[in-house]
């Protein structure tokens, strides 16, 4: 099931972002279709940001408004070129491929390092069949490593998209636990339920019963939750 | 019994000039420790090389102390190095590199060899990779010599430098085989590091073209008087040092002691940046991955967010270890 989510235009939108954004020869480098064939795909990956390298990315207004028309949801902000190049090459990928393609993808996670496994978080709302990666998303939120809970947590649809109500709520209170900036999660509101009210007054009781500040943003969302007029 | 022996040791002190590890004695000098196991260590190691100004290092492939029994278990540390130790690093500030390798003491298990060289280039090519390593002879069995060699293959295909690992036992013997071994295969000497070196080996490494590495590491490698003594006698150039500290008594402040110990007998400030910094850097950024400009910016990100009192890119808050209260 391929889902409305027109993926080749979306491609031809984030190949304008990078050709905008990487040196000439490395967009040459990225497009070569020897780069989706099954034998030379990982390497590509590994090795994106020798070629791309890791500059900020720069989005004309255009290109913010196309992307906000194509993919609800989902920012660059603050992304680097070596990051949209990867998530450009998995797309490409899956197109180029079938539907083994997402376990190529999927044993990618197995020994990425923190930048793969942030491209990898954020490609997942553009691949084919979301409801493949919602384990894999689960198991990142679970993750140690700051930038990884950061890529799937802030300006990225899938959680919001895919994820169960207790996932969900593990996610968000997850964000709170580690100092995120919750406001940056995609869906907050739309999916604001009893049960992670209750945790989060829970949580802010628990912080205050232990003398520790409370959490930038935390009441603010309890009372947008609770209040009647929302 | 080793107890009582250093208490009688710490009785006969007073007599001996001030042994203490002055910090002041290198402020301002950066460092790079080019061989050290941080998977092995504390949080508060850490914080201590941040504080002695060891701004970048290498963490190479080695042993855990005890064989490792299949190829997911080699998988996962070298993700490990490549993941959450790199990770760990930054929240201190220091900037972490690592070599890639199947180490002398586990080529010995043929069968599991074989596996791990299948994983190895799924790794050796990741960002911040400097480098195949720590590679070479242990026992100096055949099957060690089996695996360096075709690791030797690797980083040549790779174009990587190769971090040699030289034995405890028959080190003279172990070293120049390594080396000869190397030049057998067309590898070029500045392509490669070979550590644990001591006095007997180190002339023979340098007349050959190698990097000679010196490990200061107490009881089994050098002391760092000793280090001092080197590099009075044969000059910075080509010669660095480390700490290799592991899971065994080791000093993660190794680098900076014995830089601080080199200011103190004499040793000029560009001679002690050489071999505790630059030429580490010099060697392994032949693997196209070492940016020096890398090294502080883990520090920026320690800048609130938006007045927001959140650390950036998982910088760590400080702990006063020294008071009594744990909030």
């Amino acid at each position: 099931m391929i889902t409305e989510f027109k993926s080749d235009r979306f491609i031809a939108l984030l190949s304008q972002i990078l050709k905008a954004n990487i040196p000439h020869d490395a967009y040459i480098w990225l497009n070569n279709d020897k780069n989706v064939r099954a034998d030379a795909f990982d390497t590509a990956f590994a090795s994106m940001p020798r070629k791309t390298g890791r500059r900020n990315l720069t989005l004309s207004a255009d290109q913010l408004n196309d992307l906000r028309v194509l993919r609800n949801g989902l920012s660059l902000n603050n992304w680097t070129a070596d990051r949209l190049g990867r998530v450009q090459l998995l797309m490409r990928f899956c197109l180029a491929n079938d539907k083994d393609s997402l376990k190529i993808i999927e044993s990618l996670f197995a020994t990425a390092e923190m930048n793969e496994q942030i491209a990898l978080y954020s490609a997942i709302p553009l691949l084919p069949i979301p409801k493949y990666w919602v384990k894999r998303c689960i198991e990142g939120i679970r993750s140690n490593l700051d930038p990884v809970l950061e890529a799937i947590m802030y300006g990225n649809p899938y959680p919001a998209e895919n994820l169960d109500e207790s996932s969900w709520n593990q996610m968000v209170l997850k964000a709170f636990f580690t100092s995120k900036r919750v406001d940056l999660i995609y869906g907050l509101k739309n999916r604001a339920n009893p049960e992670l009210v209750r945790m989060l007054i829970d949580y802010a009781q628990e912080r205050r019963a232990a003398g520790r500040e409370i959490p930038h943003g935390l009441h603010e969302l309890i009372e947008s939750f609770t209040d009647p007029k929302n | 019994m080793c107890c009582n022996h250093t208490l009688e040791n710490n009785k006969s002190t007073d007599q001996k000039p001030d042994e203490s590890f002055e910090l002041n004695l290198i402020t301002g000098m950066s460092f790079f420790d080019p061989h050290v196991h941080m998977t092995s260590r504390t949080t508060d190691d850490y914080q201590a090389m941040a504080d002695a100004g060891i701004v970048a290092l290498i963490e190479p492939s080695f042993w855990l102390g005890q064989p490792r029994t299949g190829v997911d278990s080699f998988k996962d540390y070298f993700s490990s190095l490549v993941g959450w130790e790199r990770f760990r690093s930054s929240q201190f500030g220091i900037k972490h590199y690592c070599t890639i390798g199947l180490n002398s003491r586990e080529a010995n298990n043929e069968a599991l060899a074989e596996q791990v060289m299948e994983v190895l280039p799924l790794f050796m090519y990741k960002d911040g990779v400097v480098g195949i390593g720590e590679i070479g002879f242990d026992d100096q069995t055949p099957l060690e010599e089996k695996y360096y060699r075709l690791q030797l293959e690797l980083a040549k295909e790779a174009n990587l430098p190769v971090q040699i690992h030289t034995p405890h036992r028959d080190k003279k013997r172990g070293t120049q085989r390594s080396m000869d071994i190397a030049i057998e295969h067309g590898i070029d000497p500045t392509m490669v590091i070979v550590d644990h070196n001591n006095e007997e080996t180190v002339k023979d490494v340098l007349n050959k073209g190698f990097w000679a590495a010196f490990t200061i590491y107490p009881f089994t490698k050098m002391g760092n008087q000793r280090m001092v003594e080197i590099t009075k006698q044969f000059g910075p150039e080509r010669i660095m040092i480390n700490s290799a500290a592991d899971w065994g008594i080791s000093d993660p402040l190794a680098v900076p002691k014995t830089a601080a110990l080199m200011k103190q007998q004499g040793i000029s400030v560009d001679d002690i940046r050489l071999v505790t910094y630059q030429n580490a850097i010099t060697a392994f950024a032949q693997s196209g991955q070492i940016d020096e400009s890398d090294f502080t910016s883990g520090i920026d990100q320690s800048i609130k967010f938006e007045g927001n009192s959140i650390l950036r890119g998982g910088q760590q808050p400080r702990i006063n270890k020294s008071s009594i209260i744990i909030r």
